[in-house]
């Protein structure tokens, strides 16, 4: 295999992508073609990949910017995850987009998207890294606005908090390119000095901004309404977040020395525990199945983040481990949730209810995915919470505490949406609504399945897929293994679900519905006001952050308007009495203007006599 | 030979051929405007025909007389000189273009393509000039010419606004003018030739950066360039994108990279200048609700990060200040433009009235957000290029607080082109009549679409301009550190 095939995963999508926008609207079947031929090629090319080691430069920008390329264990298992997300996604899409009047632009993002995530994971040259990973904010934006006339301020707001984070990482690339001499990922690999720590802060915002983690995290529950549903299972919960984690991966394990204990290590699991609680406290309240997902889409990189935070193998390990099962659960869910709402109409959980007679598949496939989420055992999301749980005990107890309270909120959110949309009782408007098409069912068996898998026999994505991504200062152990390593960690993992389900039968008793089991909680004395806040939008950091904007602009303005009275009446005013005298002198008279010039021209001669 | 013809060329057919339009108008105004499109192609033409010498050094293309006092008249085509004449000549054809259809409904259209061809020709000769007295000289014509075109309306307030632009920029040259004067007293010629490499004294640097800062509409000397927006859209295209503008970023290049040497601390002084002008005019570009002010600021905003990239003294920044040159360009022609479109068809140029104007001008809407995205710096267009070069020359110069400074700024631009974007062109429409409002003409909209396509273009064929920047840097005798 030449090493030039390593541009097929970039350019066939991108190519395919741009070839789309000529496709005439009309046309049928030729978009639908070209974006599952643009997606399996890319799927079969990772697949071909995996494992493989590949180099590919070609001369490009020139200034260090060369197109170099690099294959090896770490991006071909991200690559090979990301293709095949893409094309199970672009399978759904293709059922569920269907008739929608943007679909062939959606597509062509999708492709476009696939070719530029693709560039960014093989990328081995920083600048190159970047200028795929910005480009994709581009595509985002153009990919939200397709959701309609009201999706632009979404569009905006999702630009603009991804645009500060991804200039945070310009930033960072630029010094750690300047401090390291060099822009090849493979040969950096800087200590934590000061300027070291800065770079390794701005590149961490960057790929924690990517990722959705807190504070750039609340364009995601807008999305989840306003743009189209296979964009949500795409971007924010498999694609943007297996990028994501990827760069913080390898920020973390081969660009920076990056230490347990460290001040670093303290504000990235910090940035974890506070990303996990708040976005789960955020879920457990929605009453839309869509915006509930998107709070859990924020809350679980929060686990990725506390998991790598910790800088420990196990809690590297169980981050990854963890990327890969979100990206499963929650694309998975997401699509369960698109189904719902193609069937029947809505995502509106007061509208809802006792589907899961109508729609037995979705339903299990829900269960299934929403069972890994919580963390039930022995199902994915079990094993690899409880490495991330093991490596944050060891960092410390405050950062275990808060995983353990997410983990209790995650299923007691699941729990309240599982019973509000499938259980309890039916409307009579959906009496008609019938499972969903089968194209659409086949991705979610697929990763429900994978789900299952990966649990029962989780030795094989970490034996193969992620152990290797740490080599050698993984010193040979492997954390794979149907027991738990600690059965103290996992009894009080299991005790937390346990107290999540009687948490939602008391809810459920006391309310009388699925949808009001977290009611006390919800209306709980001091947290009922914190709620209705957040609801109002009082914390969301888009909206501080412009309000913050706006004063200084405000400011700004005031400083250009003052020199720009400088000019316009200072200047002016002044002129006006410094030429008081002189103007005096300007009466219109004719004699005294001739006195003036016979004057000047006498003063002229006299001059040019004396110095000639 | 061949070099020195083709200078000639460049230089004097705009020049000399402008004062023929009017005469050409009295036949025909089709053959005007066709002439005038001509006239400012041979200039590019030229240019890029003389590209291959220019990058083996520029002895070839390369022509001076003797005149009486010593001075001379000169003009030598090196890389960067070729570099700006072609970035120049090309946006400006495309403006000409543009204004075909723009113009096609106003009086006085003689005088303005004039105006326009002796304008860019004027920027021919400034960017050729070896001596410091014509160039002085070309600048004032830039000015002169520039006065009248953005009084080109005649109304009270707009002959107000030109008098304004023209008093700043004439005050500006005047000073520099002194500042020649000094390193005439300092080298006895005012040939830059004969004096590369000489440390010239910081009162001369002092006064010639505040001639370049009013051209080029840096804090404080930059609230002329908003006021100036009262002048036909193509107009102030041509301000912004090709000439007026660039000429201070040019002299900066041509005095403080290739000809003089000065004191290391200017290398601090002038990024810190340039970083408060681009934070404080992105700040009035988030209040502002005029749709060509607000891109005008935007231009003062963006050239900080142009002289922020010349000034630092490291090689990546100057190579990314010079693309900045090419991509600002492009891109801010490109929105001027649509802003004309917008403006001219919607009737109104207060963002706040607009809205849903992408139903009824697609093709403008598109070409304006590509154009957006490579002001803001986003891949895959060219802005992302000379945006990245352009921050890390300043950390690998070790000022990264600068650089910080900077990213504020970059995080500013997206806020406001965005907000630019979706209050003309998204939501619900608040103009009347809406169904009316038609797409711009023909010509308009395939000189918007030549500039958007550049933009990106620009971009994923980063390999030709970087690959000529990289030679001009390479060219340059005095580069610090």
């Amino acid at each position: 295999m030449s090493d030039m095939m390593l541009l097929f995963p970039i350019f066939v999508p991108v190519f395919l992508g741009a070839v789309m926008f000529l496709v005439p609207g009309k046309a049928k079947w030729v978009k639908e073609a070209l974006l599952l031929i643009g997606t399996a090629v890319t799927l079969v090319v990772s697949i071909l990949f995996f494992g493989k080691n590949m180099d590919f430069v070609l001369p490009w920008g020139g200034f260090g910017m060369d197109l170099s390329l690099k294959l090896y264990q770490f991006s071909s298992f991200i690559l090979l995850s990301v293709a095949v997300f893409a094309f199970l996604i672009a399978l759904y899409s293709v059922v569920s987009m269907k008739g929608h009047e943007q679909a062939k632009k959606f597509y062509a993002y999708m492709l476009l998207t696939l070719g530029f995530v693709s560039g960014a994971v093989l990328a081995n040259n920083l600048i190159i890294l970047l200028f795929f990973w910005e480009g994709l904010l581009v595509l985002l934006f153009a990919m939200i606005m397709t959701g309609g006339k009201k999706a632009s301020p979404t569009a905006v707001k999702a630009l603009v908090l991804n645009g500060v984070a991804d200039l945070c990482l310009l930033l960072g690339v630029g010094i750690t390119v300047f401090i390291s001499g060099t822009a090849a990922m493979d040969k950096i690999n800087l200590p934590m000095d000061f300027w070291g720590s800065f770079a390794f802060a701005l590149m961490m915002i960057g790929a924690i901004g990517k990722a959705g983690s807190m504070p750039f995290h609340s364009w995601i529950p807008d999305a989840a309404i306003d743009a189209p549903l296979p964009f949500m299972a795409l971007l924010p919960a498999a694609l943007e977040k297996l990028l994501g984690i990827y760069l913080l991966t390898r920020i973390s394990l081969d660009l920076f020395i990056f230490q347990p204990g460290s001040g670093m290590s303290i504000a990235m699991m910090t940035i974890g525990a506070v990303t996990i609680l708040l976005a789960v406290m955020m879920a457990l309240i929605q009453k839309n199945f869509k915006r509930l997902l998107s709070y859990h889409a924020i809350s679980q990189v929060g686990y990725m983040i506390l998991g790598i935070g910790t800088a420990l193998p196990i809690g590297i390990v169980g981050g990854l481990f963890h990327m890969i099962n979100n990206a499963m659960y929650k694309s998975a869910l997401f699509l369960t949730g698109g189904s719902v709402e193609k069937q029947a109409g809505t995502t509106d959980l007061e509208k809802l209810g006792g589907l899961g007679r109508k729609m037995p598949i979705t339903f299990t496939c829900f269960f299934i995915t929403a069972a890994a989420i919580s963390g039930v055992p022995p199902l994915n999301g079990f094993f690899s919470k409880e490495l991330i749980f093991e490596g944050a005990a060891e960092s410390g107890l405050v950062f275990y505490i808060v995983a353990l309270l997410g983990a209790f909120f995650t299923a007691a959110s699941f729990l309240k949406l599982g019973h509000a949309a499938f259980l309890g009782k039916r409307r009579t408007e959906h009496d008609n609504v019938r499972e969903a098409p089968w194209p659409m069912l086949v991705p979610m068996i697929i990763i429900a399945a994978g789900c299952i898998l990966f649990g029962v026999y989780n030795a094989l994505p970490l034996n193969n897929l992620i152990q290797p991504v740490l080599g050698a200062k993984l010193g040979g152990e492997s954390f794979a293994g149907i027991l738990p390593a600690s059965w103290l960690l996992a009894g009080i993992s299991v005790g937390v679900l346990v107290l999540a389900l009687a948490n939602h039968f008391f809810g459920v008793k006391r309310t009388k519905s699925g949808l009001g089991a977290v009611d006390h909680i919800h209306y709980a004395p001091g947290l009922k006001t914190v709620y209705k806040w957040a609801e109002l939008r009082y914390f969301d950091p888009y909206n501080i952050g412009m309000v913050i904007v706006g004063g200084i602009s405000k400011v700004l303005w005031w400083v250009d308007r003052g020199i720009d009275w400088v000019y316009d009446k200072f200047t002016v005013r002044l002129v006006n009495i410094l030429s008081l005298g002189i103007r005096k002198a300007h009466t219109g008279s004719h004699r005294l203007y001739i006195a003036w010039a016979l004057g000047g021209m006498a003063l002229l001669a006299v001059l040019v006599a004396v110095l000639i | 030979m061949m070099g020195q013809i083709l200078l000639s060329l460049a230089i004097f057919v705009p020049v000399a051929g402008s004062f023929f339009l009017p005469l050409a108008g009295k036949l025909s105004s089709r053959f005007r405007n066709i002439l005038a499109f001509v006239l400012v192609s041979v200039s590019f033409i030229a240019s890029a025909a003389m590209l291959p010498s220019a990058l083996s050094g520029g002895q070839a293309n390369y022509w001076q007389i003797e005149l009486p006092l010593g001075l001379t008249f000169g003009f030598l085509g090196d890389g960067l000189a070729v570099f700006m004449a072609m970035v120049s000549s090309f946006i400006g054809a495309i403006i000409v273009l543009y204004s075909i259809g723009y113009m096609s409904h106003y009086n006085n259209q003689n005088e303005y393509y004039l105006l326009v061809v002796l304008f860019i020709g004027s920027m021919m000769g400034l960017v050729y000039s070896t001596n410091l007295i014509f160039l002085y000289v070309f600048w004032e014509i830039a000015a002169i010419v520039c006065w009248r075109l953005i009084g080109f309306f005649r109304e009270k307030e707009t002959v107000k606004r030109a008098d304004k632009a023209f008093l700043v920029t004439v005050f500006g040259a005047l000073v520099m003018l002194i500042g020649f004067f000094l390193i005439y007293q300092q080298t006895g010629t005012f040939d830059m030739l004969q004096m590369k490499g000489v440390q010239i004294s910081d009162w001369a640097v002092a006064l010639i950066l505040v001639g370049i800062f009013a051209k080029s509409a840096t804090l404080p000397l930059h609230t002329w360039l908003p006021d100036a927006g009262v002048a036909p859209s193509p107009v102030t295209s041509l301000l912004h994108a090709a000439v007026l503008v660039k000429i201070g970023v040019y002299a900066y290049a041509r005095f403080f990279l290739v000809n003089f040497a000065m004191n290391p601390v200017w290398h601090i002084v002038v990024p810190i200048v340039v970083g408060l002008s681009a934070i404080v005019s992105a700040g009035a570009a988030i209040i502002e609700k005029d749709i060509k002010r607000l891109i005008a600021y935007s231009t003062v905003s963006q050239l900080g990060f142009i002289f922020l990239g010349l000034s630092t003294g490291s090689i990546l920044g100057i190579a990314g200040g010079l693309l900045y040159i090419l991509m600002h360009g492009l891109a801010k022609g490109g929105l001027f433009l649509c802003a004309g479109i917008v403006e001219q068809n919607a009737g109104t140029k207060d963002i706040t009235k607009m809205g849903g104007l992408i139903k009824v001008m697609p093709v403008t809407a598109v070409t304006f957000i590509f154009c957006a995205f490579s002001v803001m710096g986003l891949p895959p267009f060219g802005g992302f290029f000379s945006k990245y070069l352009v921050i890390s020359g300043a950390v690998s110069s070790e000022q990264a607080w600068i650089a910080l400074a900077f990213i504020v700024g970059a995080i500013l631009t997206i806020i406001y082109l965005l907000r630019a974007f979706t209050m003309v062109f998204m939501g619900e429409t608040k103009l009347a009549g809406f169904e009316d409002i038609r797409e711009g003409s023909r010509t308009m909209l395939v000189s918007v679409s030549v500039l958007a396509g550049l933009s990106l273009a620009a971009g994923i064929l980063i390999n030709y301009p970087s690959a000529f920047v990289q030679t001009i840097v390479q060219q340059m005798a005095v580069v610090i550190r």
